[in-house]
């Protein structure tokens, strides 16, 4: 190797998923040497996404298992007698029950090879005259992403007494990079050969492509796949950590734009916010009328313990019987807006998360949700860029062979490498699946259970071919958990064009199939396309092209002390956990540098040298035109914006 | 300062291995300076340097890899959305070019596909030492169908010429898709959704 590891630092991470990456931007960032690394040549662990082509090896090598104990143990002369080792895993086993189904035309997809960005078929030097033959297809523009129309449910006093214009101003950075008029040049814009495309009214209208495996293998680096399925709360801690460190200007996001509802074996749109309240043409005058009054009420509900108090030992379901909804509006409530369960969610909770739901709705656009361009495998890698741009050093595939931990003092003093190489610190985090089946013999883990679908149709088809949809289905039968559908399509630029990325994500309690399976029945046409179809119900439905199935470890919520005898400067991050939301992971990596390091402030905004010509303008919105529905207050002209937002912060800190 | 105060906004990319001279060609083209020994750029970002070009404000956002090509550990995030990629090497180190095919599967597989790649042969202060030709750096770069380039960022050398060129063509690129895609329309999604805010107005 040209260039060694320095063998001196004060925090070691290993892992570079979500809670690992934010707590190596942190510490990185308040000046403390960093050395990161993961064992796997990529990004995330287990918060990772992949291209298509990327996602099959990923399959293949949790399916083989290949078991690499038998290594020589050579480095173990390298350990003084003074010291213990913490030996540590070679093998990730977070991953079990990996099955993976093909249902499109397999026919000519065996020497399909996946096209890289730099194709030999656009030259450069007849770049005017390409552009001009071609019809190229502006698939995403970064910029369009979370501003459009930000619809605020609070009531227009509150907006008022709210302690933050610098707030709104705040809000638009997250999109940043990118007002301006003259954006076209950052837009990234596909160049399609030939004229594939119709226009998008048209294409609703007919018949969905058909799309062959080979042309999802040609067009794999289109893909990126999540290994874990979130979307970001729009007030958040995730976002709310994005803004105050600075991090959210490496990543860019799109609104989600509907939520969606099952009932009585349809998928429908659920009206949330008050234009999509008044607009909507399934409700009745009568219903609108009922569902505002409630979602206000829901608002402030603290101020009127009347209301609900006598319902405070019954669940949310039985609390939204008495309040005159119809039955529609009730499931719109429960399983859409509060996505509580229906037989353990008691009234309280049910109100903390409809209220939780409503607050988020105004401050991006008319849903709750952000989701990042090009996956949540991003997020992990932006926080990975801080604490790079701060001096920590990056290094992906390197296996770490063992803690070494001083018997006097019980403290981890170093780490050993693949290499051999000691490298001492005096602060380590490692990620549970790097701890060996002998540390974690007492720990008791649960499961997720997921499916990642390739689809070539909406699960609600409408006008609009993109849109990023957020369905919770109730539970198929008593016991189960209700099952999280998030559907993407190819302008979040995590699916190729014509294609929707499906994720589904539920608790486990059994294999993923099983658990996922009847699910992805009720809502897909699960035939390959060479068997006869008969139903015609079948055919309305999307058809499955593609489908995985796995169960992933969620080493949230486990007591440090279940882990066996580690020292008490090693602290453990946990993988992803099944909740929506990212809270716990940033909560998570919170808690543990306030741990390591209690008087520092965790991420605080980077300085502001003069010589990084950061220019505030250029984050600030250009669209807020949209933004004045009667409903909100006049949106604070963007030059108020350039508040650092640090008490935008702490205030969401405490609500969260 | 008016949102107006430039033109256009293009995101430049370096890659390459460690010690080409990335950062000493950004900060020589940002700061006009050439800093005597490779102090580590804690805490900048990317560095931005407004040029005008045929009466147009070119506002460049310029990126460095913040150390994470030392072991090949550079995020996928810092391709996206780059409108230009600068692929550098050390004329003076045969082993930084022939790093360069590895780098551009990176390029393939994370940037987009329009993106504009440029091949950039750095320390041509250094000729006495040099170990990779101009010919084979220009074999590879037609190849690639890259445009091709030697600079010193010491001496200043074609240093200027590499970001205003890259300008140029960035523009013109631009142009054609203005002009191919009329972006001012909205896109399928975000259009129905613009309409369906304003008409929320009427109530």
């Amino acid at each position: 190797m040209a260039d060694n590891l320095p063998s001196e630092f004060d925090v070691v991470v290993i892992g570079t998923g979500l809670p690992e990456s934010i707590i190596a931007a942190a510490c990185s960032r308040s000046g403390q040497s960093v050395l990161h690394v993961d064992s796997k040549n990529y990004y995330g662990g287990n918060w990772a996404s992949f291209s298509f082509s990327g996602l099959l090896s990923w399959i293949k090598e949790n399916q083989q298992k290949t078991d690499v104990s038998d290594e020589c143990e050579d480095w173990r002369k390298l350990i003084l007698e003074n010291e213990e080792v913490i030996s540590l895993n070679k093998t990730d086993k977070t991953i079990q029950y990996v099955e993976d189904f093909c249902f499109s035309n397999q026919d000519s997809a065996e020497d399909v090879e996946e096209a890289g960005a730099l194709s030999k078929l656009p030259v450069f030097g007849a770049a005017g005259a390409e552009g001009a033959a071609q019809e190229s297809e502006k698939e995403c523009t970064p910029m369009e992403s979370a501003l459009p129309g930000a619809e605020s449910w609070e009531p227009g006093k509150a907006a008022g007494s709210d302690p933050a214009s610098a707030t709104e101003g705040n809000d638009t950075e997250i999109t940043s990079e990118s007002g301006s008029s003259h954006n076209s040049a950052l837009g990234e814009s596909t160049l399609e050969l030939g004229k594939t495309e119709a226009a998008p009214s048209e294409t609703s209208a007919q018949e969905p492509k058909k799309i062959t495996y080979s042309q999802i293998v040609r067009e794999g680096r289109r893909f990126n796949i999540d290994l874990v399925s979130k979307l970001l709360f729009s007030r958040g801690l995730l976002i709310d950590l994005l803004i105050k460190s600075n991090v959210s200007r490496y990543a860019e996001f799109k609104n989600a734009t509907r939520i969606l509802a099952f009932r009585e074996g349809k998928v429908e749109q659920v009206p949330c916010s008050r234009a999509d309240v008044f607009n909507s043409r399934q409700l009745t005058m009568v219903e609108k009328r009922l569902l505002m009054k409630f979602l206000t009420f829901c608002l402030e509900y603290e101020q009127h313990p009347d209301e609900y108090q006598d319902y405070e030992s019954s669940t949310f379901a039985q609390f939204l019987r008495t309040r005159k909804l119809t039955p529609s509006l009730q499931h719109f409530i429960l399983h859409s807006i509060a996505m509580v369960s229906e037989t353990d969610c008691s009234t309280l909770e049910g109100l903390q998360a409809t209220k939780k739901f409503l607050q988020c709705l105004g401050r991006y656009g008319n849903t709750p949700f952000l989701f990042p361009l090009y996956g949540q495998g991003e997020i992990p890698q932006c926080f990975c860029r801080m604490c790079a741009v701060f001096g920590g050093i990056y290094c992906l595939r390197h296996s770490v062979q063992c803690l070494v931990v001083d018997k006097e003092t019980g403290r981890c003093k170093a780490i050993l490498d693949h290499f051999g190489q000691r490298i001492s610190a005096n602060y380590f985090v490692v990620e549970d699946s790097y701890l060996s089946e002998s540390t974690c013999k007492n720990v008791c883990y649960r499961q997720i259970s997921r499916a990642v679908l390739i689809t070539d149709q909406s699960i609600l088809k409408t006008d609009s071919e993109q849109q990023v949809s957020i369905l919770r289905m109730p539970p198929v039968d008593v016991g189960q958990p209700a099952v999280c559908v998030i559907e993407l399509c190819s302008s979040t630029m995590t699916c190729m064009k014509d294609t929707y990325l499906v994720h589904l994500t539920c608790p486990s309690t059994k294999t993923a199939r099983e658990d996922l399976e009847p699910v992805i029945q009720k809502l897909f046409n699960l035939n390959t396309e060479t068997e006869k179809e008969t139903e015609n119900e079948e055919l309305e439905k999307p058809r499955v092209l593609w489908a995985v199935y796995f169960n992933m470890r969620d080493s949230s919520g486990i007591d440090r002390n279940s882990y066996d005898s580690l020292p008490s400067n090693v602290y453990v991050c946990s993988g992803p956990d099944s909740a929506l939301g990212n809270d716990c992971a940033v909560k998570q990596a919170e808690t543990i540098f306030q741990e390591m390091f209690p008087t520092e402030e965790f991420c605080p905004p980077p300085p502001n040298p003069e010589d990084i010509i950061y220019e505030e303008d250029e984050l600030a919105p250009e669209d807020s035109g949209f933004n004045n529905s009667p409903e909100t207050k006049p949106e604070p002209a963007p030059e108020e914006g350039s508040g650092r937002g640090s008490t935008t912060v702490e205030q969401e800190h405490r609500e969260g | 300062m008016s949102m107006e105060d430039y033109d256009f906004l293009f995101k430049i990319v370096l890659i390459g291995n460690a010690g080409v001279g990335k950062t000493c060609l950004v900060r020589r083209f940002t700061q006009g300076l050439f800093p005597p020994g490779q102090g580590a750029t804690i805490g900048v970002d990317f560095m931005i340097k407004t040029v005008e070009i045929n009466g147009e404000k070119v506002k460049l956002q310029i990126w460095d890899t913040a150390g994470q090509e030392r072991f090949r550990s550079i995020t996928q995030s810092y391709y996206r959305s780059a409108n230009a990629l600068i692929l550098t090497y050390d004329i003076t180190c045969e082993e930084s070019f022939r790093c360069l095919p590895e780098w551009l599967r990176e390029i393939e597989q994370y940037a987009s596909n329009k993106v504009i790649t440029v091949l950039v042969g750095n320390k041509i202060d250094l000729a006495d030492k040099r170990e990779v030709s101009q010919q084979r750096a220009a074999e590879f770069s037609e190849a690639q169908d890259m445009y091709y380039l030697e600079t010193s960022a010491k001496e200043s050398d074609n240093v200027e010429k590499l970001f205003l060129d890259l300008a140029c063509r960035l523009i013109s690129e631009a142009r054609q898709n203005t002009l191919v895609n009329n972006v001012a329309s909205p896109l399928p999604g975000e259009g129905k959704s613009i309409s369906y805010l304003t008409c929320c107005n009427f109530n």
